[in-house]
């Protein structure tokens, strides 16, 4: 048995989104089952179901350093009020 | 039996195998061997209990009775058992997993033929609603499938699957049978041909689907008698006769029902 995440997207703009994940024991037995799991509703008119083992996974220490860089967050605070004291300064 | 009573009984047969089929589905709710099959197998079975409500309406409009919910009811429950026309097939209580899967590839595709002969109907209604179980029964078909290309070429799993495939395949001469008003209802135009014509194309898929030559497993038993259709729509009478297994099956599906037959859903 495998483990298999789960997609669905409804036509139109929508992103594909995760939905679940479900054990199978073949690729068709995956589409089949995540047909009645999660489309049986019709909460979607697109499926995709990948093997959890064939997603391909940073581990926790690869993504982490990023977490410390707060002048990435920018809120465009600064930027305005350059702008603004730029406006007043010129009438 | 007027034109009118023998279409009457030719959708009561399928009505009433629609029914019973989706109601033993529906029974593996919690207890298929996984979670995602109990799921499906279940919401499968309620595909079929569709299609029987669609069909009982038509047998209603037929008797001149607006087909409310409780009308539909009290035809699809309320009868004597002499009234209904299911098949053995789908009245069996089968013993385990592997019976019930068996059962359902085999119903399954006898039920895509059946709608094939009924969706050029001369009832359009009749017609409207194989147009839509096909898209069903073919999703239906593909389920069952799935599991048996996987379990079939498995030692253990094979075997149990071809001795389920000798409970059941007895039963299948009575899925083809058809009732008594067929003949009147096919020269109506209710359907392309008769039920008893898909009988050997029937047995065929059956002989390909779970035969050994088409996959190759080190331990299979002995081929030869397995998956013979036998003769047991001797016992039905033309679908006018129940076997053991009806009454105990109507009395679990109206146990709720007969709490309090007067309530209002």
């Amino acid at each position: 048995m495998h483990v298999y995440e789960v997609f669905t997207k409804r036509d139109g703009r929508d992103e594909f989104r995760h939905v679940g994940a479900l054990e199978a024991a073949t690729d068709e037995l995956a589409l089949v089952l995540a047909r009645e799991g999660y489309l049986r509703r019709a909460e979607g008119d697109r499926l995709w179901v990948v093997r959890r083992d064939h997603v391909i996974v940073a581990d926790d220490n690869f993504v982490a350093p990023n977490a410390d860089k707060p002048h990435r967050h920018h809120d465009g605070a600064a930027v305005a009020a350059r702008r603004k004291a730029s406006r007043q300064s010129q009438q | 039996m007027n034109e009118q009573e023998a279409i009457r009984e030719f959708l009561l047969a399928f009505a009433d195998d629609e029914h019973l089929m989706g109601q033993q589905h529906t029974e593996w709710i919690g207890v298929a061997p996984f979670l995602e099959e109990d799921l499906a197998f279940s919401s499968i079975g309620q595909d079929e209990l569709g299609h029987a409500a669609l069909l009982y309406e038509l047998v209603l409009e037929l008797d001149g009775i607006e087909p409310t919910d409780t009308a539909v009811d009290a035809l699809a429950y309320g009868r004597l058992s002499g009234g209904y026309r299911c098949c053995h097939l789908v009245e069996y209580a089968t013993k385990n997993w592997a019976e019930a899967l068996v059962r359902h590839w085999i119903y399954d595709t006898f039920e895509e033929m059946r709608w094939q002969l009924v969706k050029s109907s001369s009832l359009p209604e009749l017609a409207s609603i194989a147009r839509k179980a096909l898209r069903e029964e073919a999703f239906h078909r593909r389920h069952a499938d799935a599991l048996l290309d996987k379990l079939l070429v498995a030692a253990e799993a094979r075997n149990r699957i071809l001795e389920a495939l000798d409970a059941v395949a007895p039963l299948v001469e009575g899925l083809c049978e058809p009732v008594e008003g067929e003949p009147k209802a096919i020269r109506e135009g209710l359907a392309a041909a008769s039920t008893a014509d898909l009988l050997e194309p029937l047995q065929q898929a059956i002989e390909e689907r779970f035969s050994l030559s088409a996959t190759q497993t080190p331990a299979a038993p002995a081929e030869g008698h397995r998956g013979r259709v036998g003769g047991a729509a001797e016992g039905q009478r033309g679908r006018t006769s129940r076997s053991a297994y009806f009454e105990p099956l109507l009395a679990r599906m109206r146990e709720v029902l007969d709490y309090d037959p007067e309530a209002v859903w």
